[in-house]
């Protein structure tokens, strides 16, 4: 399946994917309800976007009490808003910390990949969000890893 | 050959997911026999019918075409009497005798009530089954004094549909602090604080004694202070395991029916999952009752997949919690409760914001967390937390940034590599299967 194919040495953090993702997602230009979420590293000398996997398991799919989290045509798992009550499990049973609940709707809601046609990949002006036919992975780890020593200095990093 | 009779004794959670992994995982077709008290219903919603955002329709999860399509013989509105583990025999209330290849024994619990005199009486509800929520929901108009005994997570989790039915709430609680199996002491006096803040009394070491008659009220006496009075009253004091029925039947009980990591009792061909279950903790590795939606769940999909022929052992189950009162987020996993950790925690009183991670070396072992709703940063950490809970992800050099500051969880998930070790974990060994129409993703 395609999935975003994040490259951080390319972001920028112009924060352009936030902007389309709240945009497609609730049609407001709020980055506060985009489910693409940008992180600074090094006091923001590094920039990287972070968001749900689509993970195998779809621990979000699974815990939900009512069958409200499908997989919709691209693949991803995507809340119906219809069937979900706002309970939250969902947001306590995935493991990445990418699901997301709207405190005015009492929904949850996550990355469905735009169903196919990712509004962030188009947003971003520097390839750092693409949309492909790959495996998804650990896109952030080995860059985060080398990008901590802002945070761990302080005392020694121990 | 005939083919394999599984009888599926209880139509919660756990006996559902069991049924359409069966479905899901047969290579040869099987015969499936659900013995079930109630006509199934998802207990996670009910606090939604109680405050009238969904209909009494949404609660239901195995409609008569859902059991139709699984190819499942619904025996609904009997219960399991007992059970002859020699004739592989299931014997039911109405005298029924069932036949079956293996059984789930998926039987729930029951609400407790505090033994009180009046505990039974006119107007005193619990708030456990779809009858229960009937009930209350009969009862609580606009400007009711609700009394609700209890302040663990059951009562926790109606009480926004109770202030938003217009209700005026007081929660009494026998222990010191409020959400005591939930949260630390820290944590109970964030929430009661703002649940103070939110016109929600609070009354601790509340020992009930009695419940009277008052005109059409109903008064609440206790060992020491005023009495309350209240319209209705709402016992939240506990639950216990329906599993008398077992008396005498050979399988093995300690405080749920013992499993090993198949979730096999003692007998081979009885299985137990959900509340039932005294399976692996993931944490500790020994035996426990997590009755709690998730564990229900994947016991439920494992025992599915075991009656289906194949062989997946559980690796255990974290016990995970979160319940959201007045637009504040309030969630525990694993072991919290741990007092040989090493303990880190941060407060911010100003913005509700408290984080308490117990580490076993450089490991998350146990973690509360609470935070507004409304923060992303809350619902952020909740998941990450649990990630790092459940793998056991080594934290080498982030303990120490973690140390410093309890609240950049997200720095230390990500540089962690936590993502790495998650992406393989999966809990059937295979993805996950879109619960199309059905209401469970197996």
């Amino acid at each position: 399946m395609k999935v975003l194919k994040l490259t951080p040495e390319r972001c920028t953090g112009c924060l352009r994917c936030e902007i389309a993702c709240s945009y497609m997602q609730t049609a407001s230009y709020q980055p506060a309800k985009s489910v693409i979420r940008v992180s600074p590293f090094e006091g923001h000398t590094s920039y990287a976007p972070y968001t749900c996997t689509q993970c195998a398991e779809g621990w979000c799919m699974t815990a939900c009490p009512v069958g409200a989290i499908t997989i919709n045509v691209a693949g991803a798992k995507d809340v119906v808003d219809d069937r979900c009550v706002g309970c939250k499990l969902c947001t306590i049973a995935c493991p990445y910390g990418t699901m997301f609940y709207d405190t005015s709707t009492r929904k949850a809601f996550k990355c469905n990949l735009c169903a196919g046609d990712p509004a962030c990949a188009h947003a971003c002006p520097t390839a750092a969000i693409e949309y492909e036919e790959v495996e998804t992975k650990d896109w952030l780890g080995d860059f985060a890893a080398e990008r901590v020593s802002h945070v761990l200095a302080v005392n020694g990093g121990r | 050959m005939m083919a394999t009779r599984h009888l599926i004794i209880g139509g919660g959670t756990a006996g559902m997911n069991a049924m359409r992994t069966i479905r899901a995982e047969e290579r040869e077709p099987s015969e499936i026999t659900l013995v079930s008290s109630e006509r199934p219903y998802s207990r996670m919603v009910l606090p939604y019918y109680l405050d009238r955002s969904v209909a009494e329709s949404h609660v239901f999860t195995a409609t008569g075409i859902q059991l139709t399509e699984w190819k499942v013989k619904a025996l609904v509105g009997r219960r399991a009497a007992s059970l002859d583990i020699k004739a592989n025999v299931c014997t039911l209330d109405d005298g029924t005798k069932v036949e079956y290849d293996d059984c789930l024994i998926a039987t729930g619990s029951t609400a407790v009530r505090a033994p009180v005199p009046g505990a039974d009486g006119r107007g005193v509800h619990s708030f456990w089954t779809l009858d229960d929520a009937r009930a209350v929901i009969d009862e609580i108009k606009p400007g009711s004094h609700v009394v609700m005994v209890g302040a663990g997570f059951i009562s926790f989790t109606i009480l926004n549909s109770i202030l938003s039915l217009g209700a005026k709430l007081t929660i009494v609680e026998v222990a010191p602090r409020i959400l005591p199996r939930m949260v630390d002491a820290t944590g109970g006096e964030l929430v009661a604080g703002w649940l103070k803040a939110n016109n929600v009394a609070i009354r601790t070491n509340a020992k009930l004694t009695k419940i009277e008659d008052a005109k059409d009220k109903k008064r609440l006496k206790f060992a020491s202070g005023g009495d309350l009075t209240a319209d209705v009253v709402i016992m939240a004091t506990g639950i216990r395991n329906n599993l008398d029925w077992l008396k005498d039947s050979g399988i093995k009980i300690d405080r749920g029916v013992v499993v090993d990591d198949d979730l096999r009792s003692n007998v081979p061909s009885v299985y137990a999952a959900g509340d039932s279950a005294q399976g692996k903790d993931l944490i500790s590795g020994q035996g426990a009752i997590h009755a709690i939606e998730p564990t229900a769940q994947e016991h439920g999909r494992i025992v599915g997949a075991n009656m289906a022929g194949k062989s997946i052992a559980y690796r255990g189950s974290l016990i995970i919690n979160i319940v959201e009162v007045c637009h504040l987020d309030v969630a525990s996993f694993g072991a919290w409760e741990d007092g040989k950790a090493d303990a880190i925690s941060g407060l911010k009183t100003d913005r509700n914001a408290y984080r308490k991670l117990l580490f076993t070396g450089d490991r998350l072992t146990g973690a509360i967390i609470i935070g507004r709703s409304n923060d992303i940063w809350t619902t952020n950490d909740v998941g990450m937390l649990k990630g790092l809970v459940q793998t056991g992800q080594p934290l080498g050099r982030f303990k120490g940034h973690l140390r410093r500051n309890p609240f950049d969880v997200k720095t230390a998930f990500i540089a962690s590599k936590t993502t790495r070790t998650l992406l393989p974990e999966t809990v059937l060994g295979r993805p996950s299967l879109a619960p199309g129409d059905s209401p469970v993703a197996v």
